[in-house]
């Protein structure tokens, strides 16, 4: 243990010792693979000396799907529907960059309004995971209000999805070469191009102010709550040199001060027309992660409302040919997920579906720095530490 | 009838049957209340099926649901040391109730040594809480049970201590004699007495601790790290299921009534209140003093997180004790000097 | 600090001490030798600190599922594909060949912590060695799992029932159904 380290852990020793007689061997402790707060089927062995974590390793797989080989036996518009179970928190957000790679190699662009319905739909995503997020992670230590508070809201934003693209976590909704026409017109009829439904963009706008208002009731409910502030100042800080050499992205890269948005970086959705900040933290500890992603929410609600605004009229989606076939060639495209960076690396040999496809997912390298995190911390926060880490088992897995 | 009421024992047996039907009784009601006061809180409705629309007859279907239930003891369990913790849990709850005074007439037995036998026998659950979590044969609920001996038995001290304040002030340990030093007039504005339970008399520094503690004894959010249910399934009651577990839920509103009788008894006024006759209607003022307490309580249950065990020990040890002591020392002065 | 993928590529390839780089769709993409494969981790990792995702590409010529590659020369190998990138938005892949019958490389655990997983996974799945990685065990596959998945030549065993591509991947609209089907579904109903 470095001298860092022992100054840490005795910030956590209280100075009363219980009893010095009782020698309590370490102990080898399971949490998972079934447990109330690890998100989905995560297992951690982790051995354990009183309250201390001296060693842990997450045993991972449990939810394994096989997407990359998959993938090899699937045409593109098929993977479409594969690849929103990903992190089915934020479904609309996982389909994104395998569209956008897609299009690239086959050399065509979806028309302008298509990609600001894609755009909306994502910082919809964004919006339900994040709040999903701010409203678990108090549960999980101890503060069952925010739960309901947030989940409310999260409920306006599923309906909205739900009314334009027919489902809440896994809408299907993007086409090669734009978004699906919303609305078909079913089975028996002809098929009509039809828009968006009636009165959209107004009910957006309406759910955007009530979700900004549940954020300003969840800084006073929660970031300003003294237990809260104790429970997660502090605790599983992540330095910002680690995070970036461990391939940790999203709000805990930025939590822990780096200011690496791919929104700003990568154009693959028109952001440059919008005007959005992006929230950093300084310490990169449970706090930040959390106020960093509830002033995310407040953000995406800006974005939405000035896509509703901005939206050109147009095409749904440009022509492309019934059979699909992307021409040779190699492409990696990432996007700023809900959970961090998500990318795939499209290898095309001319077929109906690509030769390889790598799914870099956000929650497999956001996990891989548990290891090196949980040595030394409390059982306790652990659980605060895997919450304000925000995983999904699916984006682990793949 | 004033055969019976004449005859010690048989005036015991029918007061200790009372409380023995009171107590689940007014649990029940507290049980129902948490139900629907955390739903409305949290933007819910709370029960709504059991009993027409509004849920009263939740927690008698509960009841009824665990009674009828598996009798399960794990096979690795100690069966004889499983059994009894529950019992031992209840029974120091209940014990309590013997000098809780509802009136100055209707009291199990005004011992003198009233607010000291209370402390004493509230913290036998603590011994039932150790022994569940060591007979379980589990380590979840070990860490469960090892964390809550050592809550309980740091805030009984901040939760003795803050009692003194009041035991000086009052000059008596006895209930109803703490209840009468309150109705004792504090001072007079011209003609009229002004008469001020403890807590208005300068016991609010002591009232603030005993609740503290209170609600880190009866192992309530925001301290309610043994049965912490995110982090160890359900701390040392992980493998207690029907009736054993209602024993153990039963106690814990059961304690909520105590605690909250003691408290409003000692800072609160008790069954007194100015200007109302004490013997009719001293049991509506103390369950509304009582209720008051309850409703309290169950709002910081909802609103706050939970404390980590160590911070939780460090609130114990670096504040409520010195804060207590120096609270003890000023009751001193004041009482001497005035 | 240029963002252009061309020009990243170029001098990228400069510092690594490679002479061959493409740019195609705005991938910066630097082949190297594989004896310099953690050196050129090394030199970047100053100027690059931070590490996406590495894998392995299987190129084979017959294929148990799926459809084998268009061209029918190239070199039978696995091609190891390695993401760095810095956090102003540049971002460069780095690729090297190795032979299948000697599938092992150098591990870079120590230059960058996160490719621990990543190489665990690629090992599991490809039944590539990384020589001196700390811990080389099966991260999402059971631990008694024989094969190595991605491989190309291992099978699918739905694809053994029913071979590729199927007979009908997509249903048919149902019964009456006029107009034109729409334009996702690759089986013509003609």
């Amino acid at each position: 243990m470095t001298t860092a380290d022992r100054q840490l852990l005795s910030r956590y020793h209280s100075e009363v010792q219980v009893s010095v007689e009782l020698q309590t061997p370490e102990m080898i402790l399971n949490l998972g693979p079934q447990h109330p707060s690890t998100h989905g089927v995560l297992r951690l062995v982790a051995r354990v000396d009183g309250e201390v974590i001296t060693e842990v390793e997450p045993v991972v797989g449990y939810m394994h799907r096989g997407y990359e080989k998959l993938a090899e036996v699937r045409t593109y518009p098929q993977i479409t529907a594969l690849v929103n179970r990903i992190d089915w928190v934020s479904g609309f957000a996982n389909e994104i960059p395998f569209m956008v790679a897609t299009e690239r190699l086959m050399g065509i662009e979806p028309p302008a309004r298509a990609q600001y319905i894609r755009l909306i739909l994502t910082e919809m995503a964004r919006i339900s995971s994040h709040l999903l997020f701010l409203s678990s992670f108090p549960l999980e230590l101890g503060a069952a209000t925010p739960l309901m508070y947030a989940l409310r809201e999260r409920e306006r934003v599923l309906d909205l999805i739900e009314g334009l693209t027919g489902g809440r976590f896994h809408p299907n909704f993007n086409r090669i070469g734009g978004v699906k026409p919303a609305a078909g017109a079913g089975s028996t009829q002809k098929k009509v191009v039809q828009d968006l439904p009636k009165g959209f963009l107004d009910q957006t706008r309406e759910a955007m102010v009530q979700v900004r208002s549940v954020c300003d009731e969840m800084v006073e409910l929660v970031l300003g709550n003294e237990i809260f502030q104790e429970r997660t100042r502090g605790v599983g800080i992540i330095p910002a040199d680690k995070a970036l050499a461990f391939g940790v992205t999203g709000p805990n890269l930025r939590a822990s001060g780096v200011s690496f948005d791919l929104r700003k970086t990568d154009n693959y959705l028109p952001y440059s027309d919008l005007e959005f900040s992006v929230p950093t933290g300084d310490n990169g500890d449970g706090f930040d992660r959390y106020s960093v992603r509830l002033e995310e929410v407040v953000q995406a609600t800006h974005i939405v409302d000035q896509a509703t605004d901005l939206i050109p009229a147009g095409d749904l989606q440009t022509k492309v040919p019934r059979i699909i076939k992307v021409p040779r060639g190699e492409i990696y495209v990432r996007a700023e997920n809900p959970k961090g960076e998500m990318g795939y690396y499209v290898v095309s040999e001319g077929g109906r579906g690509p030769y390889r496809l790598k799914i870099r997912s956000a929650s497999f390298s956001n996990l891989s720095i548990l290891p090196w995190l949980l040595k030394g911390q409390l059982l306790p926060d652990v659980i605060a530490i895997l919450g304000s880490l925000d995983f999904v088992l699916g984006d682990v897995d793949r | 009838m004033s055969a019976i009421l004449d005859n010690f024992w048989a005036l015991l047996g029918l007061k200790v049957l009372l409380i023995a039907l009171v107590v689940p009784g007014v649990s029940l009601v507290i049980i129902f209340a948490e139900l629907k006061i955390s739903a409305h809180m949290q933007s819910r409705v709370g029960p709504y099926f059991a009993g027409g629309r509004y849920g009263w007859a939740q927690p008698l279907a509960d009841g009824l649901k665990f009674m009828q239930k598996e009798d399960l003891v794990p096979r690795d369990a100690d069966r004889p040391v499983f059994k009894i913790a529950p019992m031992v849990v209840l029974a120091g709850t209940m014990a309590v109730f013997v000098i809780v005074p509802f009136s100055p007439s209707l009291v199990v037995r005004n011992l003198d040594l009233g607010i000291f036998y209370a402390l004493a026998a509230g913290s036998i659950g603590t011994v039932g809480v150790l022994m569940a979590g060591w007979s379980s044969a589990n380590k979840y609920s070990l860490m469960g049970g090892l964390r809550a001996a050592a809550q309980l038995i740091a805030y009984e001290l901040p939760l003795v201590l803050a009692v003194v304040g009041v035991v000086i002030a009052a000059g008596t340990m006895s209930m109803v004699g703490i209840v009468e030093a309150q109705a004792e007039p504090f001072f007079h504005l011209g003609d009229t007495a002004i008469r001020l339970p403890y807590l208005l008399q300068g016991q609010f520094v002591g009232f603030a601790i005993f609740v503290i503690a209170m609600l880190a004894e009866l192992s309530r959010t925001p301290f309610d790290m043994p049965i912490a249910e995110s982090e160890l399934v359900m701390g040392y009651l992980t493998e207690y299921s029907g009736i054993r577990f209602t024993m153990f839920f039963l106690g814990e509103y059961a304690g909520m009534f105590a605690m909250s009788a003691v408290a409003s008894t000692l800072f609160l006024g008790g069954y007194y209140f100015p200007g109302l006759d004490s013997s009719t209607f001293g049991p509506i003022i103390l369950m509304t003093k009582v209720g008051l307490l309850v409703f309290v309580m169950i709002w910081f249950r909802w609103t706050f997180p939970r404390f980590r065990e160590d911070q939780l020990q460090s609130i114990a040890w670096r504040w409520l004790v010195p804060l207590s002591l120096v609270n003890i020392a000023i009751t001193a002065t004041l009482k001497v000097v005035f | 600090m240029t963002t252009n993928p061309s020009e990243l590529a170029e001098r990228v390839a400069g510092v690594v001490g490679s002479d061959r780089f493409t740019s195609d769709h705005g991938t910066a993409k630097v082949y190297v030798d594989v004896s310099s494969w953690v050196a050129a981790h090394q030199s970047l990792a100053s100027d690059m600190p931070f590490f996406s995702w590495l894998s392995a590409i299987d190129w084979a010529a017959e294929v148990a599922v799926g459809e084998p590659p268009e061209s029918d020369e190239f070199e039978q190998r696995y091609e190891i594909l390695s993401c760095v990138g810095s956090p102003d938005g540049r971002m460069v892949v780095l690729s090297t060949d190795i032979s299948k019958d000697q599938a092992s490389i150098p591990s870079i655990a120590d230059v960058f912590g996160g490719a621990n997983w990543h190489e665990r996974e690629a090992a599991e799945m490809f039944g590539i060695e990384f020589i001196g990685h700390p811990n080389l065990t099966h991260l999402y596959l059971p631990d008694a799992f024989e094969g190595h998945p991605l491989r190309k030549t291992f099978p699918l065993l739905s694809r053994e029932v029913k071979p590729w591509p199927g007979t009908v991947d997509v249903e048919d609209m149902p019964e009456g159904s006029a107009g034109t089907p729409s334009t996702e579904n690759p089986e013509d109903a003609g």
